[in-house]
């Protein structure tokens, strides 16, 4: 009999836990992490302190090349995956690889949400959810004084924070998307402007952001409704949604992210999708929810790899802990970072 | 300042452009003032099969030996780059055709056997050179827009080595090659601006005009045309055929002929003929070439007519590997031949020393009236240096040959006994110096003679010839000199310059180690020799042979066993494994 060859497709910590998992429990196996990235996984909360100067990059990472060496973990930076084709069981490279699977994770996690709105000023917004986000932080700010952060999220709260580390003059504009997933209602809203203000930052308030205009290399001017402001850079934090675009017309069932049953199968057969990037179905709720978080992405990373190597473990999660933000229900019960 | 030591390889099949596109790196970097040592491996076989890979390594520093570890890779075809990933350093840069003709399987990828923390660099080759020139041709030069991109070369010393080499086919060649490497270089800057290195970029060179980028085999023809080299007469093989090339293209310009004979035997007959007359003459060959021409160069020998010989060493015996390198032609090159057959032989050990060593040739060859063989071997002719090259100038390629003393007008000896072995030479025509040259045992006069004592005194005199021939070659150099060393490695050829890294890199390590470099293989310096093996604790011989050519020859100078390795790879010694077997050496004697 053939080695089999297991295909997960992300390299964030689902993907990761997953790859463990499959080597653990199939010690033959063929193992093929793809990344479009071209970093090793990295640890997310850690990036603000890497713009703070706290900690050095290399300290961002979770594991060495050697270690996926060890665990014979065929490792793929920088190789995107664009297509599947799922009725021959092959994955094809941007660069027009084809890769043939027995078994197939996608753990794609999720990109940084951008509001219609402001997709038009993409270039000239940063996010941060990659080292090298990180990195162009760390190049902007070396060149200005001051920083606008449109949006909101965790992300952006600890960003805010190295910011002022590095003293840097910061200004936010908390809108309706702020806080995705969590909803903005007053309560929130005063309690984090007053946090945030307390802490020397400014509260931009106004309803909506008309224009935003490059007038140099390192100065941008942004019209709102009120007034007109002007920044060296500006951040976008609207949270992440599911980075499944790949995957469209393959025939997997999408939503806003992939569909799976409680044991994270897609409808195809040993195709299985774990953590940011799956929603999941909740028998109990009859209804699918979305996962945040490390520790959640950790645990279903690793069922679904159990359940492609022969096991039939069910997602348990308790229905209260599944919160419903704007239509999506989200499974918050490892979340207490907020 | 940042210092930078680099090593890129190309590696595609034949006909990929992918030696073209190695010289060009080779020639782009010497512009910038970097050291640069490159090397090429081909198949055996004709155009359009095999794998042809270009090692270039690039330094702030001088660079004498290749690099081990490959820094970035340029694939202009993926199967066969797969071999080449386990020579990849951490982080290395992997260039890469990313929109190939068709699709391709896991198992013929190269990106599938890359090790994880290599960073990929996909860029369209093809797609790049058609959109650029219009034909996918250029996709070399697309490569190497991409490699400058990444690394920060400065895209001038691309431009201008691409116009330097296309500049004969004419404007519109040469415009659509650039546009080939522009198309490149803009595509990189762009699509990796997030992940370009500055690799070059911040390194200051001085850069030195005399610094002359040429091969072994270019070096060797052209010092053969500053000697005055009137004649060469050759049979192609490789790696020697280059040399051939060469002077077929340059020699006629400076009054000389290149005659392809119909095989080496004729070869070194033209050539003894040619210096019987007077004039300047050579031949170069390889092993199997070698092996033809034995009987007459100890018609050489015992006729005392000079001659030089080139023998491009490859892997052997027989046929071989005539596209590896080895160094195991020295036993044939002392040794070979019918009876006691003194010769002597000299082994450059870089390109420099070829140009140097040839000129010499001619001049020991004349002086002492004896074939005079250069060893050099398929790394040494083939690899690239650019170093200051001092071209001889006129009168220090002079004639050295020893003409008779007007005084022995009409009663001349052509094989008079002296003190030194060397009889004056006349040559034939000059009036009242007529003489008989003779490959039968013959007495001064050059009348055959087979006496016991004429036998016994004519082998001594051609073999004290030779000693004192020693004079006038060149003595072992010893490098890091020291009163007592744990270990001494004695190198020679090729593979002296990883000798030379590898000692000091033990030395960095705070080992007691000396290199000595042995270019007059024979005859040899013994005394020189001796002493530094007597002051070795352990004395390494590191050769591209298996049975230790130069370690036999020179084990009988101490008392103490000579350590050996051996690499019969048909690959250059890697200094690590030098390096290794000297620390191993160390952990003996501690």
């Amino acid at each position: 009999m053939s080695m089999k060859r297991f295909v997960i497709i992300g390299n964030g910590p689902a993907a990761n836990h997953a790859a463990k998992a499959l080597r653990e429990n199939s010690s033959e196996s063929r193992i093929t992490i793809f990344s479009k990235d071209p970093f090793r996984s990295y640890r997310a909360h850690l990036l603000p302190d890497f713009i703070a100067g706290l900690i050095k990059e290399e300290d961002l990472y979770n594991s060495s090349y050697a270690h996926y060496n060890e665990m014979d973990i065929n490792l793929r930076l920088g190789q995107r995956v664009v297509s599947v084709d799922f009725s021959k069981r092959n994955v094809i490279l941007d660069h027009k690889e084809v890769v043939p699977f027995d078994g197939l994770i996608v753990a794609t996690g999720g990109k940084p949400r951008l509001p219609e709105q402001f997709q038009l000023f993409q270039d000239i917004m940063l996010t941060l959810k990659t080292p090298l986000d990180a990195r162009m932080w760390v190049e902007k700010l070396s060149n200005v004084d001051s920083v606008l952060i449109i949006g909101g999220d965790l992300t952006s709260l600890s960003l805010t924070k190295a910011l002022l580390k590095l003293h840097k003059r910061v200004k936010f504009i908390l809108n309706d998307d702020a806080f995705w997933p969590v909803p903005l209602n007053e309560e929130i809203y005063r309690a984090v402007t007053g946090r945030l203000e307390q802490r020397g930052v400014e509260i931009v308030h106004c309803r909506r952001i008309r224009r935003i205009t490059q007038l140099e290399e390192n100065l941008l001017e942004v019209e709102t409704d009120r007034e007109i402001l002007e920044t060296g850079v500006l951040g976008a934090f609207f949270g992440l949604v599911p980075d499944v675009g790949f995957l469209a017309r393959t025939g997997l069932d999408i939503d806003r992210g992939i569909l799976v049953d409680e044991f994270l199968k897609t409808r195809f057969a040993n195709v299985y999708a774990a953590g940011d990037c799956a929603q999941v179905y909740h028998p109990a709720l009859r209804d699918y929810w979305v996962s945040i978080g490390h520790e959640n992405a950790t645990a279903l990373g690793r069922i679904a790899a159990l359940n492609l190597a022969g096991s039939h473990f069910e997602v348990q999660v308790k229905p209260e802990s599944i919160l419903e933000v704007g239509g999506v229900k989200i499974n918050t019960s490892w979340w207490t970072e907020f | 300042m940042p210092e930078v030591d680099f090593t890129v390889e190309v590696c595609g099949m034949a006909g990929d452009g992918t030696i073209a596109a190695g010289g060009l790196i080779n020639e782009a970097m010497s512009h910038g003032g970097f050291s640069v040592l490159g090397f090429d491996s081909y198949p055996a076989e004709i155009r359009g099969f095999g794998r042809c890979v270009t090692n270039s390594r690039i330094g702030s520093n001088e660079i004498v030996a290749l690099g081990e570890k490959t820094h970035a890779l340029i694939s202009l075809n993926d199967e066969q780059s797969r071999s080449r990933t386990p020579s990849l350093a951490e982080h290395s840069l992997v260039f890469f055709d990313s929109n190939p003709p068709a699709y391709v399987p896991e198992d013929n990828s190269l990106l599938s056997v890359l090790p994880p923390g290599a960073q990929v660099f996909g860029i369209p080759f093809g797609a790049l050179a058609v959109g650029a020139s219009g034909a996918s041709r250029g996709r070399n030069l697309t490569a190497l827009g991409g490699f400058a991109a990444v690394t920060g070369v400065d895209p001038n010393l691309f431009r201008k080595v691409i116009r330097d080499k296309f500049k004969a086919k004419g404007d519109r060649v040469v415009d659509i090659n650039v546009k080939s490497f522009d198309a490149g270089y803009e595509y990189a800057l762009e699509k990796f601006s997030d992940r370009l290195k500055s690799i070059f970029s911040k390194i200051e060179t001085d850069h030195d005009p005399k610094k002359v980028m040429l091969s072994g085999n270019q070096a060797i023809g052209m010092a053969a045309i500053d000697a005055g080299l009137k004649l060469y007469f050759g049979y192609p093989i490789t790696p020697a055929t280059p040399i051939m090339e060469y002077l077929a293209k340059y020699l006629p310009e400076r009054g000389g002929r290149v005659v392809q004979m119909e095989d080496e035997i004729s070869s070194i007959g033209a050539v003894l003929g040619s210096f019987y007359a007077g004039t300047r003459s050579m031949t170069a060959t390889s092993g199997p070439g070698f092996a033809l021409m034995t009987e007459l160069i100890t018609h050489g020998v015992m006729a005392e007519i000079p001659a030089v010989i080139l023998d491009a060493q490859r892997g052997g015996p027989a046929t071989g590997l005539p596209t590896k390198t080895e160094q195991s032609d020295l036993h044939a090159a002392v040794f070979g031949g019918p009876g006691d057959s003194a010769r002597i032989v000299i082994a450059p050990t870089d390109v420099e020393e070829c140009y140097h060593f040839v000129i010499r040739s001619f001049q020991l060859a004349e002086k002492y009236q004896t074939p005079v063989i250069v060893l050099t071997d398929f790394f040494l002719d083939n690899r690239v240096e650019n170093r200051p090259l001092i071209r001889a100038m006129e009168g220090q390629a002079a004639s050295w040959n020893v003409f008779p003393d007007e005084a022995f007008k009409d009663h001349y000896q052509r094989y008079a006994d002296t003190p030194s072995g060397i009889s004056p030479r006349a040559l034939p025509g000059m009036e009242g110096f007529n003489f008989t040259a003779t490959g039968l045992e013959h007495t001064e006069k050059g009348s055959p003679d087979y006496s016991p004592e004429n036998h016994a005194k004519m082998s001594e005199k051609r073999h004290r010839k030779l000693r004192y021939a020693l004079k006038d070659l060149e003595k072992p150099a010893e490098f890091f000199a020291s009163d007592h060393l744990d270990v001494g490695v004695i190198g020679w050829g090729s593979t002296f310059g990883s000798v030379l890294e590898a000692v000091e890199k033990s030395r960095k390590n705070g080992f007691k180690v000396g290199a000595l470099k042995v270019t007059s293989i024979f005859p040899y310096h013994s005394e020189t020799i001796g002493a530094f093996m007597a002051k070795s604790k352990r004395v390494l011989v590191p050769e591209l042979n298996y049975e230790g050519q130069l370690a036999n020859l020179i084990a009988h100078l101490d008392s103490k066993p000579v350590d050996r390795l051996n690499f019969v790879t048909g690959t250059p010694i890697p200094p690590s494994a030098i390096q290794s077997r000297i620390e191993e050496l160390l952990g003996v004697l501690a």
